[in-house]
């Protein structure tokens, strides 16, 4: 039982970082029906910005993370309007090449710039446990970073529903033309969905290797970056609070169900795919999903 | 294009078999030079930088070069966006490991299993791909090739494939006395002028073995690129090709899109399996590290460059995600660039700009520029049922060129040879637009 309790716990953690990424993922598939390859990569280099400026530059934590946030968010902003905008949406596979490309080019630019060197990324949440049930501990790390993730979706349905970008960025992602036709200016609209992606997945990424368990290098997001995707699969990819469960489950999948079957922990990995691969084939809309209606 | 062309030569002719023989013998000799150029002096310096291409690098894009010739058949041909063609390269690099270490086959004859297993395993993974296409094909790809490195970790198959530290084969190919190897390299040697560029001397077994690989591989990736050049321009090749186009008329038209879309899957895999039989004979070690999802779009960047939906896309695209890696990882110092910035994975990020860049603005790959250009000097005038008809160079380009099958490129594309690989769809090859309305 207290290994059963330890594990739920374990799952939590895990999925709310997964529910975060998963999060900044939905926010770009609902702008532009695009999975963006390169989130994981977006959020591992504004995780460096963060550890940059708090470690070297010497801000406080926090602050640090939010000034991390606006420069990704700029970035990203810039990338949308240089590489993105000047493909038609409906056509993906340049789309994808492109994310492909920003994936190995981020990728290898981080390694290039920080080096393959593990570094330990400062703590954002107090140590030590909030609770214990004899060996089963929550720490507060698991308590910060679902709160964390509850403020952020809390924070962005606010943000979509009751500010005049919020509704601009709904009328786009339900109908391109209809909304351009109304007046939505669509270009600057769908350059904010990305700089918000990013942003989230900044916050996403410096949670994650705030974990004391893990350590900041360049590859520390590609597991996650599967992970993400079939949480905001399973949730429905264009459902913010679906991915907010969708990455529990997984985690909960991870963390619960993988270790009572007779494979190493190592197959949690396939366990997601696997799941991934079950939504996509039975209910490609997802548990929270908009179903996507194919005109002929 | 106004110009026309400097020559033009008309199919079936005897200049027009002349000129494609020449083509294929400047090929296959070019091949021989490589082979002994580069086993131990070939050195090719860009900017001072002493890197060295060694024939068993090449023979290692020869093994990229037939897994992307693979991905040409699913995602090129047949539209679907597998990311997950990695996984495929190491089953069989892992099968070949396994077979040949454990079980003493021969490279060779693990074909025999790589080929129908990998088949099998791709049309499996081909049927959760007739629900699922597009964006969500690749991500269900990608997440496929992310967990081979866990799955040949299982403790439970660790005998097999010894865990993290990789399947070693100790197993040599040994060229057969028959073969002149050193005869050959001593001529290539007494050529004025370029002689010293084929090293001195007779070469020493393992030169001899290099070459013996490098040459069989090569053999194999021939016979690979015919039987998929047959399969393309085959009835089964054409219903690829209008599943690509448009999915819906295919289906009307009465191909059956559950065989051909698996069928896909299934070759392109198989050729995944040799690609990685061919790695192992050169590498010699199978590690879980080395089939990660990097490497399945390290294959996809080799699509794309080479040119998606061409067979000589293949070679182009192997070549470059080996060699431009390889280049950037021994190039210490580099004109105007700061040295610190050559340290560390300069080659992804080339090519991840490189995938960028070719984008926008060559979307049809490096094989359509060259295309291109040789539409400049040769075109080749296709046989109709009627004679030859002389039709004006911009009618036939004109109308070629909205025929041309290369899905991310239009309007790029001239007639050449190769134009017969991408012929129109669906019709038997008799006549064309063009040239029908010139027909009595």
């Amino acid at each position: 039982m207290e290994l059963f309790v330890a594990r739920l716990f374990d799952g939590f953690s895990n999925g709310a970082t997964y529910a975060l990424i998963a999060l900044a993922l939905v926010m770009i598939f609902k702008a532009t029906t695009l999975i963006n390859f390169a989130q994981g990569e977006f959020a591992m280099i504004g995780a460096f910005f963060v550890f940059v400026l708090a470690v070297e530059q010497g801000l406080p934590v926090w602050l640090a993370v939010f000034v991390g946030m606006l420069i990704s968010a700029v970035l990203a902003a810039g990338i949308e309007r240089t590489l993105i905008r000047p493909f038609d949406p409906a056509d993906h596979l340049p789309l994808v090449i492109i994310t492909l490309g920003l994936f190995l080019g981020i990728n290898a630019l981080a390694g290039m710039i920080w080096g393959f060197n593990t570094r330990a990324f400062p703590e954002l949440f107090p140590s030590g446990n909030a609770l214990s049930f004899g060996q089963a501990t929550l720490s507060w790390y698991t308590v910060g970073v679902v709160f964390v993730t509850i403020v952020v979706a809390s924070g962005l349905t606010l943000l979509l529903n009751k500010t005049k970008i919020g509704l601009a960025f709904r009328a786009v992602s339900s109908n391109l033309e209809s909304s351009e036709l109304v007046g939505v200016r669509v270009g600057p609209t769908l350059q904010f969905g990305w700089a918000i992606a990013a942003a989230v997945g900044t916050l996403g990424a410096s949670v994650y290797v705030a974990n004391p368990i893990l350590q900041l290098e360049p590859s520390v997001m590609g597991r996650v970056l599967i992970f993400s995707v079939s949480a905001a699969a399973l949730g429905g990819l264009d459902s913010l609070w679906g991915a907010i469960i969708g990455g529990l489950a997984i985690g909960m999948v991870q963390s619960i169900v993988v270790p009572y079957t007779p494979f190493p922990s190592e197959m949690g990995l396939a366990a997601a795919v696997l799941v991934l691969m079950l939504v996509l084939l039975f209910k490609p809309s997802g548990l929270f999903g908009t179903p996507r209606v194919e005109r002929v | 294009m106004a110009t026309s062309p400097i020559f033009q030569l008309h199919e079936g002719t005897a200049a027009q078999r002349t000129y494609k023989g020449v083509g294929i013998a400047l090929g296959l000799l070019a091949l021989v030079l490589v082979a002994f150029a580069f086993t131990d002096t070939g050195q090719i310096e860009l900017f001072d930088n002493g890197y060295t291409i060694s024939l068993g690098r090449i023979t290692k894009a020869v093994s990229y070069i037939v897994a992307v010739l693979g991905l040409q058949i699913v995602a090129g041909f047949n539209g679907q966006l597998s990311l997950g063609q990695g996984f495929f390269f190491g089953t069989g690099a892992y099968i070949s490991a396994i077979l040949v270490a454990d079980y003493n086959w021969s490279y060779l004859s693990t074909l025999i299993v790589v080929v129908p297993v990998c088949f099998l395993l791709g049309m499996a993974f081909g049927i959760p791909a007739l629900r699922i296409s597009g964006l969500y094909l690749a991500l269900v790809t990608l997440g496929l090739a992310a967990v081979f490195p866990s799955i040949v970790q299982l403790e439970q198959i660790a005998e097999y494939t010894n865990g993290a530290g990789g399947k070693v084969v100790d197993s040599k190919l040994v060229a057969p006395d028959w073969l002149p190897l050193d005869a050959i390299a001593n001529f290539l040697q007494a050529i004025p002028l370029i002689g010293d560029y084929f090293g001195d001397g007779d070469l020493s077994n393992g030169e001899k073995e290099k070459i013996w690989v490098f040459m069989l591989m090569v053999v194999i990736t021939l016979v690979c690129f015919k039987m998929v050049s047959n399969l393309i321009q085959s009835r089964p090749g054409r219903a690829l090709r209008a599943i690509r186009d448009n999915e819906t008329s295919a289906a009307v038209t009465g191909m059956n899109l559950a065989l051909y879309k698996t069928l896909a899957f299934g070759v392109a895999s198989a050729l995944g399996g040799v690609g990685g039989m061919i790695y192992i004979t050169e590498t010699g070690i199978a590690s879980p590290n080395d089939f990660t999802q990097l490497l399945s779009i390290l294959f996809i960047v080799g699509l794309v460059v080479g040119g998606v939906g061409t067979l000589s896309g293949a070679v182009i695209g192997g070549l470059v995600i080996v060699f431009v890696p390889d280049w950037a990882s021994s190039t210490q110092s580099f004109p105007g660039v700061p040295e610190k910035w050559l340290e560390g994975p300069t080659g992804n990020l080339i090519l991840g700009i490189l995938l960028i860049v070719l984008t926008f603005v060559l979307p049809g790959g490096v094989v359509s520029g060259i295309r291109r250009i040789k539409a400049r000097i040769v075109r080749i005038v296709p046989q109709t049922p009627g004679g030859y008809t002389e039709v004006s160079g911009d009618e036939t380009t004109a109308t070629r060129t909205a025929e041309d099958a290369t899905p991310v490129s239009e309007g790029a594309t001239a007639p050449t040879d190769t134009a017969r690989v991408t012929d129109d769809i669906g019709q038997e090859p008799v006549t064309h637009g063009a040239d029908s309305r010139e027909l009595p």
